[in-house]
């Protein structure tokens, strides 16, 4: 049962990556800075309950917060670069942020042991959940409690004129300037958004595996992050979310008696689902279809 | 100038070294419709770009109001009151109808918060009314709920220029509305011109359609090779020499 | 620290800084002609790398046929990720090839680390012995070779597409693809053929890589690619001339920042440089100021 739990927690803070990558791919920015935004998040939130003593709610806000400015912080650079470009420069804020935590110490004692983030060994005992008595299915809740959250948010924003307005920049930047959408405004609080949702996963993240290290940061964090919302099919949330639970609960789990050879598979089924589905699992087309099917004969709006 | 709202003085635009635009003096008076012609290539389409900030200028001022435009950037035109349509429609074809309006809808001022978040959080319901009028407008009403991408031709140009509006422009520019269509519609969209600019829009209408131009416009400017070289009247500019000579027809009877 | 010892890091950066300028070309020419980024690119170059050293399993071959199969390979591997990740896809679908082809990344990422299981290789060295002695600077041959074998790849690549009528057709491709067309290009004959013929250039930098260190390691498949992204956009997305700017760049600040502040500091040193060129030359090095597509 523990083990379904734990599969759980991990479909939540994945989810709450896709999530947070889903809506920058919706302003047509591709980006690589999920893992980065992710380890922020974990960090800030660690050091927090860890190291300042602070209660789970705000050091996980906190830890939001922290990493939302830093994305507002990158994305204006970010704008003066374009489609591909930005790739290449998330993916290497990314990687700076990894190296950074690679080399970083900051270690107290807290009775007979020194805590605290120490390079490349990592930042250990974040025991939070297990020092005030937290059950794994207690933890698990809280982690789907902010997802729901999250998807809440975002579902409601697609409904509102901000989705439609992120949707139409995503489309046609010079059609939206011209009939008056601020770009910056509209790319930049984008972004911020993301870090604030990635910054969240990554706190929540830290508390339960209960140890963070350099190397779960990495390019490959960071692709399953745009892996989800683009497998998924951008015209919902909804994609995104199931995409988290087939790649992680069926092919990340299912496959796992696979053993080493798993991560091999996995680079040759998204090569194969890109060629089959480019537009992804849940593409315009097919959520339509989805959705006569579950309206009925005579469904409206 | 009092009566002017858009004026153009001296206005340039270079592309390495190739004259875009060279040195236009241009004046559109308030609930005046313009036209603006010329052949392929004499500048038509940059000063649109260039009125509402899609490109910078290379010399010259633009001044909106009687206020300079200088560098401000597009979605600060449009507040201001400047909307325009494309020549090849660039309609947002993932979104519905009713999204693309919903997208333009841009009131002068937002300076509520009240008003900010009803805007931003509300769902569909709050801005009915706004978006209700353009999209009626159009004609469109019924086909709210449609991807933009799979209307028709004739559609999308409606729906292109219901959007213009949705953004409750003072001086709208219209760059070759006609491009594509038969004669029906064209006396559609003359009539829908002017129906417009009796709501106190002022118009701009790049066209090739001599028709359309002489039809429905006041006064008819016109370029070649970048520069102004007539401006009056739709019958005076008819029988201009240098414009006949620079502009060998596009239909139109003499 | 001296100011030689300071000169002599750079120094020795810029020779090992071709290895970065030819997979910088490589995956600038990539998305000159097809607007989209390859991120397998460096991964396809170091694998043929690796495909090169299966012949020393079966015959002692010297050096230089292994570093001549290292391209071949490469250029195998470049054709295969063509048809994987571009050649089916519809053009309606932007961000799909991307992530196939980094998909294509793992794939190949994972299939060496699985074939040697992790462990680093030995690479055929050549000149290693050889020192060349200029003032009181250092040149050691084997980064010598390298250098000299980048420049030859990077003058090769140039005279392609400069001076035949592939490289016009190919520069043709990149301005107006539909124009192109029209003219009589075979598109995905051209595409195929752009994807061979600069996986078999990387591949040849691949093995220079491993040629200066003497090793192959699956650890480098990561940071090669990712610098050589960073070459290609520090260089200006599309412009040659940048990539071979760029990537000697790129080496010197590298090996300087290893000098000044270790191995494990250094890559991050290599990511603000490339922060400061986004914030003042967004368009690249040789670009007059704003950055485009």
């Amino acid at each position: 049962m523990d083990f379904y739990l734990g599969l759980a927690q991990t479909l939540g803070v994945h989810a709450l990556l896709g999530l947070s990558a889903y809506i920058v791919l919706l302003t047509g920015q591709v980006t690589m800075a999920q893992a980065g935004f992710f380890a922020i998040g974990a960090y800030v939130a660690g050091m927090l309950t860890v190291i300042a003593g602070w209660h789970i709610v705000p050091a996980l806000a906190a830890g939001s917060l922290v990493t939302a400015l830093v994305a507002c912080a990158i994305a204006f650079p970010a704008l003066r670069v374009r489609g591909l470009m930005l790739v290449v420069a998330t993916i290497a804020f990314g990687e700076a942020v990894r190296l950074f935590f690679f080399n970083f110490d900051y270690q107290v004692w807290r009775g007979e042991i020194q805590v605290g983030p120490l390079g490349g060994e990592g930042f250990r005992q974040i025991r939070y959940f297990p020092e005030h008595g937290w059950s794994t299915l207690e933890v698990m809740l809280f982690i789907w409690g902010w997802v729901a959250l999250a998807l809440a948010a975002l579902w409601w924003t697609d409904r509102s004129r901000t989705g439609a307005v992120l949707r139409a920049v995503g489309e046609d930047e010079i059609a939206a300037q011209s009939v008056g959408v601020n770009l910056t405004a509209v790319k930049v609080s984008a972004m911020t958004a993301a870090g604030a949702i990635a910054g969240l996963g990554g706190g929540l993240y830290a508390h339960y595996t209960t140890h963070i290290e350099q190397g779960s940061f990495t390019l490959v964090l960071a692709t399953f992050a745009i892996a989800y919302p683009i497998l998924g099919g951008l015209s919902s949330v909804f994609g995104t979310l199931a995409a988290v639970l087939f790649v992680q609960g069926f092919l990340v789990e299912g496959l796992r008696f696979l053993g080493d050879w798993r991560n091999l598979l996995f680079g040759a089924l998204i090569v194969l689902a890109m060629n089959l589905r480019p537009r992804g699992l849940l593409d315009a087309a097919t959520a339509t279809r989805l959705k006569r099917l579950f309206a009925g004969p005579g469904g409206a709006r | 100038m009092s009566g002017a709202l858009l004026q153009l003085d001296g206005v340039s635009r270079r592309f390495g070294g190739v004259r875009a635009v060279d040195a236009v003096d241009l004046t559109v008076a308030k609930g005046e419709i313009l036209g603006l012609i010329g052949p392929n290539g004499s500048g038509k389409s940059t000063i649109v770009n260039l009125v509402c900030g899609l490109l910078p200028l290379s010399g010259g001022r633009i001044r909106f109001e009687g206020r300079d435009l200088a560098a401000q950037p597009p979605h600060r035109r449009v507040a201001a009151g400047i909307a325009r349509t494309f020549q090849n429609i660039r309609l947002f074809g993932q979104l519905t109808v009713w999204q693309n309006l919903w997208v333009a809808q841009c009131a002068p001022t937002e300076r509520s918060v009240r008003r900010f978040a009803a805007r931003w959080l509300g769902g569909q319901r709050n801005t009915r009314e706004a978006i209700g009028e353009p999209l009626e407008f159009s004609g469109l009403a019924a086909k709210r709920d449609q991807l933009a991408a799979n209307l028709s031709f004739g559609e999308q140009r409606r729906l292109e220029l219901a959007r213009a509006l949705a953004a409750r422009p003072k001086l709208l520019l219209l760059d070759e509305p006609a491009a594509g269509m038969n004669a029906t519609e064209i006396a559609e969209l003359d009539e829908r011109i002017r129906r417009i600019r009796d709501r106190g829009v002022t118009v701009v209408l790049i066209e090739h359609q001599m028709e359309l131009v002489m039809s429905v416009t006041d006064r008819v400017a016109v370029l070649n090779f970048g520069r102004k070289i007539a401006e009056g009247s739709p019958g005076e500019i008819q029988s201009h020499p240098q414009v006949r000579e620079a502009y060998l027809g596009a239909g139109g009877a003499p | 620290m001296s100011a030689l010892e300071l000169v002599q890091a750079v120094c020795d950066g810029l020779l090992f800084g071709a290895t970065y300028a030819v997979i910088g070309i490589g995956f600038t020419l990539i998305f000159g002609v097809m607007h989209k980024l390859n991120m397998a690119y460096a991964a396809a170059s170091l694998a043929g790398a690796y495909a090169s050293l299966l012949v020393l399993h079966f015959v002692h071959a010297p050096a230089l046929v292994v570093f001549v199969l290292a391209g071949a390979a490469a250029g195998v591997f470049g054709l295969i990720v063509y048809l994987c990740c571009f050649r089916f896809i519809p053009l309606a679908a932007p961000l799909a090839p991307l992530m196939a082809t980094i998909g294509m990344l793992m794939l190949i990422d994972e299939s060496i680390v699985q074939l040697t299981e992790g462990m680093p290789l030995p690479y055929p060295v050549l000149f290693d012995d050889v020192m060349l002695y200029l003032g009181e600077l250092t040149f050691r041959g084997d980064l010598l070779l390298v250098f000299g074998v980048g420049l030859a790849c990077m003058g090769l690549m140039l005279f392609l597409l400069y001076r035949t009528r592939l490289g016009l057709a190919t520069r043709a491709v990149a301005q107006q693809s539909m124009a192109a067309q029209l003219c009589g290009v075979r598109l995905t004959r051209l595409n195929a053929l752009t994807f061979a013929l600069t996986g078999l250039f990387g591949g040849i930098a691949g093995a220079m890589i491993g040629a200066s260190v003497g090793t192959l390691s699956p650890l480098l498949m990561l940071p090669v690619t990712i610098k050589g992204l960073i070459v290609a956009v520090i260089g200006g997305l599309g412009s040659i001339p940048g990539a071979i700017a760029a990537g000697l760049l790129v080496g010197a600040f590298e090996n300087l920042f290893q000098f000044l502040r270790g191995v494990t500091e250094r890559d991050i040193y290599v990511m603000l440089l490339l922060f400061v060129f986004l914030v003042l030359r967004p368009g690249g090095i040789f670009a007059a100021g704003r950055g485009r597509d």
